[in-house]
């Protein structure tokens, strides 16, 4: 027992032996030399990435002989058994929702906490 | 509602937001500030170069942070990791031995008080001794946490934990501790 007391003493002394240190300027020097921050790099990045899309678009709707085969699918849609449409539209459902989950969950865990509060 | 310090890590992850970020560093920079200090035997303009150092690494690698620790242990270990890097630099990496504890401490020396005694004895322990001792003694961190921040084996935490213990108390023993 007397030397549970005695580490006790020493964990206590060794604890107040390190009293808080005031900031007294430090956080702003460390923010200060943080490199700027990356928001110009997002807005380029999505300004690529709406760009490549549009150019995708255009290609995609020249190539397919300006869209021709929404149409060809729509009639063949139609034609189909109602059971058949009803299934594949709950497959095709089950397939983005599984999709969404897992990059749901494989997302950071350090991002979840604010991306459940907002 | 005081943000915890896994919100402010996604903050700084998704907005990039420094100001979350500053937050973060208010609330450890003493903590670091005061391990370094101990690590560097109480050279304050090294330990704040160094705790700058860190702060700046962490927020650069903070992707790397996958929130599987406490942010706090994870920022001691970027902290002690730049110190081991200028220790190397500077070679001071070699801990102090038995002997020299022995001719270091002069009971005969006024004492100020037992935590001037308690700080010189804590400076004299060996690198790794007195890392782990800083560690899971002063700042509360388990074995496994300290473990993590020194890169070593729990099992060679536990012993250096102990032998740390055991030399701070053979060298206070004119306090009447033993």
């Amino acid at each position: 027992m007397k030397q549970v007391n005695q580490e006790d003493w020493l964990d206590r002394e060794l604890r107040e032996a390190a009293p808080y240190i005031d900031d007294e300027g430090f956080t702003t020097r460390v923010l200060q030399q943080l490199p700027p921050p990356r928001r110009g790099h997002d807005l380029l990045r999505a300004a690529i990435l709406l760009g490549m899309t549009l150019l995708a678009s255009v290609l995609a709707y020249v190539v397919s002989g300006g869209g021709r085969f929404v149409s060809v699918t729509l009639e063949r849609l139609v034609a189909l058994p109602v059971l058949w449409v009803f299934v594949l539209a709950l497959v095709s459902g089950l397939v983005v929702a599984a999709a969404g989950a897992v990059a749901a969950i494989s997302r950071d865990r350090a991002v979840q906490p604010s991306l459940l509060r907002t | 509602v005081e943000l915890t310090d896994a919100d402010l890590v996604a903050r700084v992850l998704v907005n990039d937001d420094q100001h979350a970020f500053g937050e973060l560093v208010r609330r450890h920079q003493s903590a670091v500030r005061g391990l370094l200090r101990q690590l560097t035997r109480t050279d304050v303009a090294l330990a704040d170069d160094l705790a700058q150092q860190a702060f700046l690494r962490a927020y650069k690698n903070i992707r790397s942070f996958r929130g599987e620790a406490r942010f706090s242990t994870w920022l001691y270990r970027i902290a002690y990791n730049c110190f081991r890097e200028d220790a190397r630099r500077r070679k001071e990496l070699v801990g102090i031995d038995e002997e020299q504890l022995q001719t270091q401490h002069d009971p005969q020396v006024a004492n100020p008080g037992l935590r001037h005694d308690l700080m010189r004895a804590l400076s004299l322990l060996p690198l790794n001794e007195r890392s782990a001792v800083l560690l899971c003694c002063q700042n509360g961190l388990s074995h496994d946490e300290a473990a993590r921040v020194l890169d070593i084996p729990l099992g060679t935490v536990k012993t250096n934990v102990l032998r740390g213990r055991e030399k701070l108390k053979r060298m206070l023993a004119d306090w009447g501790l033993n």
